[in-house]
């Protein structure tokens, strides 16, 4: 760890910040957020994308104007993250690890931070220079970088208090572009991963100095504890096995459990076809890879996991989805879509209670028992395959779906795409830096029942039973958000910005932003004034796939421009 | 389910040699399709209009937000092996 002349913030410096999201009990301000902020990546621990907040409601929504904006510099790939709000001060970050506080109310700039990067090393790295969040708390502003360290920023200053490096970026070649998430004294995060030859750890760091306090293998777990079980890789595999965690997880406050999905082994893809326990690059189930895993926050311990995919071989991590928390019928749930396009409902064990598919192209497996066991796997060897859904991009994307407690629907943006693959074998490169490791050749296809497309279902989150949905030509990128208001916004991929009835999806006020969304969307208070924030600029490794697929306006969108909205009534 | 009990199996070898062909579907095939015959998240590299010197740069210094720089990660002959490698791209012929 490399600690700055800069002293730490002090309880005195806290003060000025008044709420709860920044005091010395920083959990509190997240477990019982304020309707007035928006102190998390997801919200709040309860993962919903949801605000009580109803000054903008679906009787008043079509007065909604846009109020302020701030353009960001050097927006490669667009504005991927989510912003937050606290005490009436907005805070995002932007590729290249920036990250901004602004009056939410008047959009005056109070501070900007720019991270010192190793600019060679970014331009190596594959899936970079966007950042996707950042976290809040003991007066700081935190964020994972490109090269491999975790970062808290004054959040009063915007100086750097500290900085700690977590990953070996020069050799890895990846770091961090998922958001934290702050649990009890600790910064919890997730490296990337999953196409890269190494052990994908989740680290959790002393939130007030910095200190490395744990490490979690994805990759095989933690040697010398219950949790190792490299005995699940063949031969070395384990060493470059992948893993990774790269989207926040959640927290369950009840049974002191962090929730985090996981990325998926390397290589993707696996020539060794239904002979995969004994053969090919990976032999065996490959655990904690394409996981959902249970840790302890204070001290990485593993609690418990539900492999979503054993052996995955087709990419469809777990790592992307929220894991919302969700009560009915006296019960209480965890309810995960995944990259596969599958909806999993776990009890808050981590044992799954029910498991429904969310999208209509789906052929890796015949079907996924509510218990979780998968049923009539697709296992492809070496050689040309045709037909594969969802495509590797997922049957649902990285960008959050939201839960409304109003209506009792969970909202998803599904796609409807599939690809032909040729299977190929690979060694995993190292030396002298470690290089992706994808092990297929594969094109995007429309899936055979109609053209690719996209939805957004509103279902029962447990049942699953579709309430309403809808269609789409080209499925929106962006995170969506449901209001206390009865509104759900919808962030579009051609620079639409929707608002719709969350009861029924009538669209009920539409504003264009000027370019696709990648990001995702907030609201909060200022000032007394409800204001509702998304973030623009398109490009991401999903997003780039839009111009082949759907032409123009994406082949000639820009990629290099972001843009903060920021809206309230008239 | 049974897991694999493989610690006896020997590691994978490191590759002794530059294999372009391996390297190009560990890295490049994940943005350009089939082998870079089609276009994917990257542009069709079959039948690429570009000079050998454009695409040797291109590969070599990448460019921000639409190409990673790989000149870090292979020499200059290697990345002079997948020129010659996207140059001799058919269309219904498996390199």
């Amino acid at each position: 760890m490399k600690r700055h002349s800069r002293k730490a913030i002090t309880t005195a410096s806290v003060a000025v910040l008044a709420g709860l999201a920044f005091g010395a009990q920083a959990n509190e301000g997240i477990l019982k957020r304020s309707a007035n902020d928006w102190p998390s990546y997801h919200g709040d621990y309860k993962s919903w994308h949801y605000s009580d907040l109803n000054q903008i409601n679906a009787g008043n929504v079509g007065k909604l104007t846009e109020a302020w904006s701030h353009v960001a510099s050097r927006a490669t790939r667009g504005l991927q993250g989510f912003p937050l709000a606290v005490d009436g001060v907005l805070y995002y970050s932007s590729p290249y690890n920036q990250v901004y506080a602004l009056d939410g109310a008047t959009g005056q700039m109070l501070w900007t931070y720019k991270q010192k990067l190793n600019e060679d090393l970014v331009a190596k790295q594959t899936h970079s220079p966007y950042n996707r969040g950042i976290a809040v708390g003991f007066g700081n502003v935190y964020m994972g970088t490109l090269d491999g360290k975790l970062v808290a920023i004054d959040a009063k200053t915007g100086k750097l208090n500290w900085e700690t490096k977590l990953v070996n970026s020069e050799k890895l070649t990846v770091g961090f572009t998922g958001a934290p998430l702050l649990v009890k004294d600790k910064i919890i995060i997730g490296s990337q991963g999953g196409e890269w030859p190494w052990r994908g750890p989740i680290f959790g760091v002393d939130a007030k100095s910095g200190k490395e306090a744990w490490k979690f293998f994805v990759v095989g777990g933690n040697e010398g504890t219950a949790s190792d079980r490299r005995d699940t890789w063949g031969g070395d595999s384990w060493k470059t096995g992948g893993g990774g965690g790269w989207m926040p997880g959640s927290y369950d406050a009840d049974t002191d459990t962090v929730w985090w999905g996981t990325g998926n082994p390397a290589p993707l893809y696996d020539w060794a076809g239904d002979e995969w326990m004994t053969k090919g690059p990976r032999p065996g189930i490959n655990l904690y890879t394409s996981s959902v895993i249970l840790l302890n926050p204070d001290t990485g311990e593993l609690k418990g996991y539900h492999q979503v995919l054993p052996h995955d071989a087709w990419d469809y991590d777990p790592a992307s989805g929220e894991l919302m928390l969700i009560e009915q019928g006296g019960k209480k749930y965890v309810v995960h879509p995944t990259k596969a396009g599958f909806v999993f409902v776990f009890d808050r064990t981590g044992k799954p209670v029910n498991v429904y598919k969310g999208v209509d192209n789906i052929n890796f497996v015949q079907d996924i028992k509510p218990d979780g066991t998968l049923v009539g796997r697709r296992d492809m060897k070496e050689g040309k395959h045709g037909n594969l859904c969802p495509a590797i991009a997922g049957g649902y994307s990285w960008n959050s779906g939201a839960y409304s407690p109003k209506t009792g629907l969970l909202y998803k943006v599904g796609f409807e795409w599939c690809m032909d693959l040729e299977v190929v074998k690979t060694t995993p490169i190292l030396e002298p830096m470690a290089q992706l490791n994808i092990g297929a050749n594969f094109t995007f296809q429309p899936p055979k029942d109609g053209p690719a497309r996209g939805h957004i279902r509103a279902r029962d989150p447990v049942s699953g039973k579709v309430k309403w949905e809808m269609k789409f030509k080209v499925p929106p990128h962006g995170g969506l958000m449901a209001t206390g208001g009865n509104l759900l916004f919808i962030p579009e991929a051609d620079g639409w910005f929707s608002a719709v009835d969350a009861a029924t999806g009538k669209v009920l006020w539409r504003h264009n932003n000027g370019q696709g969304h990648n990001g995702g969307t907030i609201t909060y208070m200022a000032k007394g004034k409800q204001y509702v924030a998304t973030v623009t600029g398109f490009g991401s490794l999903v997003g780039d796939a839009y111009g082949e697929l759907w032409g123009e306006p994406w082949v000639s969108m820009p990629k290099d421009a972001g843009v903060l909205k920021v809206f309230a009534l008239k | 389910m049974a897991t694999a009990r493989a610690a006896d199996e020997a590691p994978a070898p490191a590759a002794p040699a530059f294999d372009v062909k391996n390297a190009f579907r560990n890295i490049c095939g994940f943005c350009h399709e089939d082998y870079g015959r089609k276009q994917g998240k990257g542009p069709q590299l079959m039948d690429n209009p570009n000079s050998d010197d454009y695409l040797f740069n291109r590969i070599r210094n990448g460019k921000p937000g639409r190409m990673a720089a790989f000149g870090g990660a292979f020499t200059d002959d290697q990345i002079r092996e997948i020129v010659v490698f996207i140059r001799k791209l058919k269309p219904n012929e498996n390199p």
